[in-house]
């Protein structure tokens, strides 16, 4: 790679495949009769594969590769038997590395990890039994295209196995030779989830066990999957250190030694166990960055910092995911997102400069003619033709009605099959296309872009599977097969006749944002949209900006919030594209993507906002607490607070402090508050490190549940213990209490390891408080968005759109999504301005298409669909008191149609007649 | 299939997001399973009313699957 920020050009090898992709048809006969057998890597070795393959048969583009380390032909230059076999000529041997340049503005580093490998510890005896495995080998076994199709087995000889136990932190939190010293922060989460699969996939009942050092369920929604895991599902969780793990001949079974948590030493035995192997980064991940420059920490994690968490060291390159540090899917999403937002923040002048606008002819107007309908079904070379008798599917198609033209083609797919579609639309005034083949789900777009280029409304199209759901699931049985196929295609003709052109209304986009809270998230989010050129609105309900941030002294890694803060305020104050407004709030909201309304108030003055798109960063707050003399003893208060006087350095002022305790989980992981509040935990061992440092000879207490200084976090922890730090594990179940006994404060709780009543009575309690929602958020009714059980909003997708909000144009970032540290705030807040810049980068926004209509005239205005709607995209005319769909927001679920009792509200293409017609057609001739 | 056995004729509503995807991941991996089946695509199985199903029966279905 050369050039700099702005004007990278990178020389890249495209490795040869040695199948054409453009030919390829994914019908996997070159896998089927190649000769040569060879070990899966996808299956982890539990599988085999052939030299011909697809990874695996979810990949997309469902394309076949010639692996060439194990082709016979490419090794010893004689078989060729794909190519013989391939029915689309796709097989290419002479396909050769190609070289080629790429020239972009920024670079992303998105390149993942890999994961540890367990035979570098014998302890662990791992590859001296196959029921010893890896929690990944482990995946694939419970995977129903795994394997063993799904089916909970022992390597060894296929029987189910009785107990299963996990082993956590293997190669994590561990410094010796070989393993990691950080926590994969992932691996707590996942055991539970494969423990709870494992039970759900087990025939009998199955015994699950989780050996583990501390739980670290930190993630949104976590706590209560693992409080599941342990109710509901009666998993086993063993708090241990494993010394050894012993396959024991006789009886096929692992027998692991472990010293429990009060120290004894205990043994059991299992017939599987799968170890939580940690993340790392890999070799070639490493070469990447010395080429390209980055810099990496000791554990080759891309350096970053909190308050720019995808930026690298080198200008213009940027990262993501696990590569940065070990973090699940979500937070790699989110920060995936931000890398590309801040991207194209950088490269927001070349914003539309290599745009190419593609032209599409006139439609032509078929709404009043009667059906005239083509049929065309696909041989699939000999995917389909090997089973279904296609000239007789054709010559039955022919004989229903509507039907004009009726035809087969080799491929329907290829280029010249669509040139023969658009003659014959137009030869034979055709105004309706079946085609019979594969799957829509692949290949409907490209048969609907026909009939755009023909002149044809696209939604004037149905599609017949079968080759998916006929052919390959009926080889055996051809007669039968044809069958379905014929009525496959007969019920695609009758649903096709009654459809309707279908319209798609551009409306215009309104390219300003409004983002709701002046915190961090609120800010950075605000900064970005701005930098990108969109004009922003930014309202907070205090006198200032700045939020939870200003109280704030130091991250876990040492960066001083203040001056980071202060910087923040002045981007924002110095920016003509942001918009501040103070003592505000949000009184009323009109309208949706594109084009909403938003009242504010200001000192008792309304402002009307007309903005595209919406962020919410609203925040949350610092439990309170009514428990541990919190409030009435001066001595005792929270994390926050202690911050704060370190800011203020007004800590000393009043009294010598020797000791000091720090309480974990007041008000977190509790029956009422489910939940963990992650930053916690790191947020007292840093403040424990600080008092250390400011007095080394002081006695510093944390008395905790589970530590949950997840990633590189597990730094702080390890320096704690160094440096003396007591870190005590209380028995939550029996109680803390805190009193004062003369004038000095005496707290009391059963410590876990020594199974003994402990007393402390230090000059200072710290309580590491919860982090709480709002008791009332009106701002979630206001926008029509969702709130989960603990008041934090709800995303659209957890793991795929962390920061959406169902109702399009809407976002959310910060802890008003759920608790979590600055870094993590700042990059779910710099995805939230990128995928709400994905909107205002546009003119206008297309909608329609398959879409909820409600017909006014039936409508008797019960509301019943806008209760059901997941979108908010229904909303009750009051004047005529009828329901109506914002096509805007609707996203064509149906929903609405199903809960309608007077059948008013409509599902465009999929109409009740529609459905009634396939019905009928499926069962009737 | 013999004849004279009796051979059911089951309705498949099945919601393109999740089932029909993994129908076809089905024929992908080249599993078998009887011919009866006749899928119906539909955007969510939420849109499957009452009615639908009743209709089936009314029409002669011997089964009616609802996958979402």
């Amino acid at each position: 790679m050369c050039g700099e920020d702005g004007n990278f050009e990178v020389k890249a090898i495209r490795y040869p495949r040695y199948i054409d992709m453009e030919k390829c048809i994914a019908c996997g006969l070159c896998a089927e009769k190649c000769p040569k057998k060879v070990v899966d890597e996808f299956e982890l070795g539990l599988a085999q594969r052939k030299a011909a393959y697809v990874k695996y048969a979810q990949a997309v583009p469902l394309k076949y590769t010639i692996d060439p380390k194990n082709c016979i032909y490419l090794i010893k230059g004689k078989c060729r038997v794909c190519e013989k076999f391939c029915p689309a000529g796709a097989v290419n041997f002479h396909d050769t590395p190609k070289e080629f340049i790429i020239k972009v503005g920024a670079i992303i580093l998105a390149s993942g990890c890999e994961v540890y490998d367990p035979a570098t510890h014998d302890i662990f005896g791992y590859g001296r039994s196959p029921n010893i495995l890896t929690s990944l080998e482990f995946e694939r076994i419970l995977s129903s295209s795994g394997p063993f199709g799904g089916n909970l087995v022992c390597p060894s000889d296929k029987r189910e196995p009785q107990k299963i136990a996990w082993l956590q932190c293997v190669g994590s939190r561990d410094e010796h030779p070989g393993a990691k010293g950080y926590c994969s922060s992932v691996c707590c989460t996942y055991a539970i989830k494969e423990a709870m699969l494992a039970k759900e996939h087990s025939k009998g009942p199955l015994d699950a066990a989780i050996f583990y050092m501390d739980v670290r369920t930190h993630g949104k929604g976590f706590e209560r999957y693992y409080n599941r895991g342990m109710d509901e599902y009666g998993i086993r969780f063993i708090k241990s250190r494993v010394t050894r793990i012993i396959p024991l001949e006789d009886s096929d079974k692992q027998l692991i030694r472990y010293i429990d948590n009060t120290g004894g030493r205990l043994e059991e035995a299992f017939d599987m166990v799968v170890l939580s192997v940690g993340l790392g980064v890999s070799k070639q991940a490493i070469n990447l960055a010395s080429k390209l420059g980055i810099e990496l920490d000791r554990n080759n994690f891309v350096v970053t910092s909190s308050f720019e968490p995808v930026r690298t060291s080198r200008q213009g390159v940027y990262v993501c995911g696990n590569f940065e540090s070990p973090k699940d899917i979500p937070q790699s999403v989110i920060e995936a997102s931000a890398a590309a937002g801040v991207a194209a923040s950088r490269l927001a002048e070349a914003r539309w400069t290599m745009t190419k606008i593609q032209k599409t002819p006139e439609q032509i107007d078929v709404h009043d003619e009667p059906p005239r309908i083509g049929v065309f079904i696909c041989r699939c070379g000999t995917n389909i033709a090997g089973v279904v008798d296609v000239p007789a599917v054709v010559a039955y198609a022919k004989t229903l009605p509507y039907v004009v033209h009726a035809d087969e083609n080799m491929f329907s797919c290829s280029q010249d099959t669509q040139d023969h579609m658009t003659r014959l639309v137009k030869e034979k005034g055709l105004n309706r296309l079946v085609v019979s083949a594969c799957t829509p789900k692949t290949h409907e777009p490209l048969f609907q872009e026909t009939l755009t280029n023909a002149g044809i409304n696209k939604y004037l199209f149905e599609m017949a599977n079968i080759r998916n759901q006929c052919a390959w699931v009926h080889s055996q049985t051809p007669r039968e097969a044809t069958e379905k196929a014929k009525e496959l295609t007969r019920m695609a003709v009758a649903k096709v006749t009654l459809h309707h052109p279908l319209t798609e209304l551009e409306l215009e986009m309104n390219p300003r944002a409004l983002v709701i809270g002046g915190g961090i998230a609120g800010m950075t989010a605000a900064w970005k949209l701005a930098e990108q050129g969109y004009f922003t609105y930014l309202i907070e309900k205090n006198g200032s900006l700045g939020g939870h941030a200003r109280q704030l002294q130091e991250t876990w890694r040492s960066e001083d919030v203040q001056k980071n803060l202060s910087k923040l305020i002045d981007a924002i104050r110095s920016n003509n594209k942001i918009e501040v407004h103070l003592n505000t709030r949000v009184k009323a909201v009109d309208g949706f993507v594109g084009n909403f309304k938003t009242i504010i108030e200001k000192d008792g003055q309304e402002e009307v906002l007309v903005h595209g798109v919406t962020i919410i960063a609203s925040g949350a707050a610092e439990f309170k607490p009514d428990q541990y003399l919190y409030g009435r003893d001066p001595r005792v208060m929270t994390g926050l607070e202690l911050d704060q006087r370190l800011i203020e350095n007004t800590l000393f002022l009043k009294r010598e402090i020797e000791s000091v305790v720090f309480i974990q989980c007041v008000g977190s992981r509790i029956p009422k508050r489910p939940y963990c509040s992650k930053v916690c935990c790191t947020h007292s061992l840093k403040n424990a490190l600080k008092l250390k440092e400011l007095n080394p000879a002081m006695d510093v207490f944390i008395l905790y549940r589970d530590m949950r200084s997840y990633g590189l976090r597990e730094d702080l922890y390890r320096q704690a213990r160094g440096k003396g730090i007591h870190i005590l594990r209380y028995d939550f179940d029996r109680g803390l209490e805190v009193e004062t006994v003369k004038e000095s404060l005496r707290i009391r709780f059963t410590d876990t390891s020594l199974r003994r009543k402990m007393e402390i009575r230090p000059d200072l309690l710290i309580l590491a408080t919860a982090i709480v929602a709002p008791k009332e958020n009106p701002l979630a009714r206001l926008y029509k968005v969702a709130l989960n059980d603990d008041g934090f909003f709800v995303e659209a997708h957890v793991k795929l759109r962390p920061v959406d909000c169902a109702t399009d144009g809407i976002f959310i970032c910060g802890l008003a999504h759920a608790p979590k540290p600055i870094d993590e705030s700042i990059a779910q807040a710099q995805a939230a301005a990128a995928r709400a810049a994905t909107y205002l980068a546009k003119d206008s926004i297309r909608v329609g298409g398959v879409v909820s209509h409600i017909d006014s005239t039936c409508c008797s205005g019960c509301k019943g669909c806008i209760n059901v709607c997941p979108y908010g995209a229904i909303f009750f005319d009051d004047e005529n008191r009828r329901a109506a769909v914002n096509p805007a927001l609707c996203k064509g679920c149906g929903a609405c149609a199903a809960a309608c009792p007077s059948e008013a509200a409509v599902l465009m293409g999929f109409s009740k007649d529609q459905l009634y017609a396939q019905i009928k057609s499926a069962i009737v001739a | 299939m013999s004849e004279n056995a009796f051979e059911p004729k089951i309705i498949a509503f099945m919601c393109n997001w999740c089932t029909y995807g993994a129908a076809d991941l089905a024929g992908v991996s080249r599993l078998q399973y009887p011919p009866n089946i006749r899928p119906i695509r539909i955007m969510c199985s939420a849109t499957v009313s009452p009615h639908y199903i009743l209709r089936a029966f009314q029409e002669g279905a011997d089964g009616i699957l609802v996958g979402g």
